[in-house]
């Protein structure tokens, strides 16, 4: 055989021509996995005009593979908790040393970030989880204590230890209330579907807060779409966009890894957070905005 | 230094303990060091307060109150209810509280044996 016989037509080459290039479409065009980059989320966010718009595009690209069943939940049993090593408490793990928190405000909720930090550097914050209200959703994904996770073909609880806070995810079908039917709550309303190990979130009836402490605030129109999945046997990963039309020029993007914690004994437990339980943690906002304890009592 | 430098830095600053309050009300510019005695271990949510009687040169007894995590992080440090019982004898150090009250942000603690009890190494993953 001579080396041009080795060759083959043009017209036989061209179905794998196209094979080939559905499957590379297929491969970029899935629903991201765990080790999805940054900048890709990033720029995936950006290519949406809303919450709701990316949620349905990862429908769309899951198709018809969105069931779980009882014989194919995925393993997210344990206690894990938030590796505060990336950046501590910042909201975007890509907040940088020496840098303010890299969401694109509006102008006007850019300064009351740098007042909010500016008032903190000289003693006067105030916490709203300290008059022991929950943190909600999105800034329950940044609290540094126990997190577990409940998961069923029907629904995903995600349980905070801050508050007492779970998270129900529905991935039964339905679908949000009625617009008009909408209220706004700490978590929200979440529906979400699963597709190869990754629970996709969308979110939305959320009331305003602040993304943590010395951090932006969020309006009652963020909506939030999640994509979570187990990276490896101990990781929890979570993509999370969050969209916010009324203080956000774009949307903001975060990872956030959480670590499954080590427990040969099986001591760590989530116990009620009732943040009157003890005197001594009562604290009262100031007229200035600062923070004190109420009464101590250490008799 | 510009302003935006100086806010940013303090941004990642690590807080004196974290829970569910600013954590203003201290000074985690300072540390004081107190020896004394157990009086009671509040072991609770969202925050944990060591009680220690601290007594001076002139026999008055002050009682101190220091402020750490929740039970689940303490427990992560290895900090048990039962590891400080009353009567434990213990040279604590805290961040103080700004409006001079005798209670602090519980920074370590060794017991008379040499044990040292850091309660925010809970959050150190393992």
């Amino acid at each position: 055989m001579t080396a041009s016989n080795k060759c083959l037509p043009f017209s036989l080459l061209r179905p794998l021509v196209w094979a080939a290039a559905i499957a590379i479409h297929s491969a970029s065009a899935q629903v991201p996995d765990a080790a999805a980059s940054r900048e890709d989320m990033v720029a995936l966010g950006k290519r949406f005009n809303s919450a709701e718009e990316l949620y349905q595009y990862l429908q769309q690209q899951a198709g018809s593979n969105t069931g779980l069943t009882w014989q194919t939940l995925p393993d997210w049993r344990g206690v894990y908790s938030m590796d505060l090593r990336q950046t501590g408490l910042a909201y975007d793990t890509s907040q940088a040393p020496g840098q303010l928190p890299p969401a694109k405000l509006i102008p006007e909720q850019q300064a009351i970030l740098e007042e909010r930090v500016r008032l903190a550097q000289q003693g006067i914050e105030f916490d709203p989880l300290g008059r022991c209200e929950p943190p909600g959703a999105p800034r329950g994904v940044s609290e540094p204590f126990l997190r577990e996770y409940a998961v069923t073909p029907e629904q995903t609880w995600l349980m905070n230890e801050v508050a007492a806070e779970t998270r129900r995810i529905y991935t039964d079908g339905r679908q949000h209330l009625a617009p008009d039917d909408r209220f706004p709550t700490f978590d929200g309303d979440s529906i979400g579907f699963w597709h190869e190990g990754r629970l996709v979130i969308h979110t939305n009836q959320l009331r305003a807060g602040m993304y943590q402490r010395s951090q932006p605030n969020y309006s009652d129109d963020i909506e939030l779409v999640e994509i979570m999945q187990k990276a490896d046997e101990r990781t929890l990963i979570a993509h999370v966009w969050a969209f916010d039309p009324q203080y956000l020029l774009e949307p903001w993007y975060t990872r956030k890894t959480y670590l499954k914690l080590t427990d040969p004994e099986k001591q760590l437990r989530i116990h009620y957070w009732y943040c009157f339980d003890n005197q001594n943690n009562d604290v009262q906002e100031q007229e200035d905005g600062s923070t004190q304890f109420k009464d101590f009592d250490f008799d | 230094m510009n302003r935006q430098f100086l806010l940013a830095a303090f941004l990642l600053l690590s807080a004196p303990v974290f829970g569910h309050h600013s954590t203003a009300m201290f000074d985690a510019t300072k540390t004081i060091t107190v020896t004394g005695t157990v009086k009671e271990f509040q072991y609770s949510n969202p925050h944990s307060w060591l009680i220690v009687e601290v007594r001076a040169d002139d026999g008055s007894v002050v009682t101190w109150g220091f402020e750490a995590e929740g039970p689940t992080t303490l427990m992560r440090s290895g900090i048990r209810k039962s590891t400080l019982p009353a009567g434990t004898r213990l040279t604590i150090t805290g961040h103080p509280m700004t409006d001079g009250r005798p209670a602090a942000a519980w920074v370590t603690a060794v017991l008379e044996n040499g044990t040292e009890l850091n309660p925010r190494n809970g959050f150190v993953p393992r």
